[in-house]
């Protein structure tokens, strides 16, 4: 029984769904966690061109996604 | 395209603007048009739920959908796919929440002044998931060679579209496949 749901879930390791799915879910939330920092960073009085640095991309990319906020 | 929606297709697709409307809401999403199926009595919809042995109250399905948005839109399949990779959302959550407050997570919601173009009085845009809902519906009529759309079409492409609605509905083993099954006595019928 034991062995059966072992076999089982090593099977499932190897389900590309899975992993894919873990792939999409995980951006979905990096997406969100962004999200929160950004507007973190804005109430404590941040610029665009500040944390754009921290985030490796353009003042422009960051002010275009989130500027609405 | 709207014009081969039966009245059934018609009133989910009116009901899930209330819905919307409502919850104070400014946009239509994929779940509004859940709640509005899942209200609808006597449908296509509510047979095949029957059949399938759906008995989820509507509060259980609101409860699933809050608990998905908490987590930025992370059903309970995507939290198992991750914790197969070892990332524990439950403790993103909770720490993100203990520094950012309650619901820090929750998809900010969209307000009307965002959208310009939807911003006459009373009119509630659909989202462009909402709007892929209702193209995925009329496939779904094109793949059963059938001309109509009917509310069982919109039940179908809710649980096509990958997301947190066809995620909620498979734990209650409301799959597509499982639909299929149920609608198929139906239109062999028809």
């Amino acid at each position: 029984m034991t062995e059966a749901t072992d076999l089982a879930s090593r099977a499932g390791d190897r389900d590309p769904r899975v992993g894919l799915r873990a792939v999409a879910a995980l951006r979905r939330l990096l997406e969100q966690l962004e999200a929160v920092q950004v507007r973190s960073a804005r109430v404590q009085g941040w610029s665009w061109q500040e944390i754009a640095a921290e985030l490796g991309v353009s003042r422009q990319a960051v002010h275009k996604k989130h500027g609405r906020n | 395209m709207f014009e081969r929606f039966t009245d059934s297709a018609r009133g989910v697709v009116y009901g899930s603007i209330e819905q919307s409307r409502r919850a104070g809401d400014a946009c239509v999403e994929e779940r509004h048009m859940l709640a509005a199926l899942l209200d609808a009595e006597g449908t296509r919809t509510s047979v095949a739920l029957a059949t399938i042995g759906f008995v989820a109250s509507r509060d259980e399905i609101e409860r699933g959908l809050a608990r998905a948005r908490r987590r930025g839109g992370i059903s309970q399949a995507d939290e198992a796919a991750l914790a197969d990779l070892g990332i524990d959302v439950g403790e993103i959550v909770a720490r993100v929440e203990q520094t950012h407050g309650e619901g820090a997570l929750a998809p900010a919601r969209r307000t009307r002044r965002l959208w310009p173009f939807g911003g006459r009085t009373g009119h509630v845009p659909f989202t462009p998931g909402a709007k892929k809902v209702l193209e995925q519906s009329l496939r779904e009529s094109v793949a059963r060679g059938q001309r109509h759309i009917g509310d069982e079409h919109i039940l179908l492409a809710l649980t096509a579209r990958p997301g947190v609605v066809a995620d909620l509905l498979a734990e209650y083993g409301v799959t597509h496949t499982a639909v299929l099954g149920a609608l198929a006595p139906r239109a062999q019928a028809g």
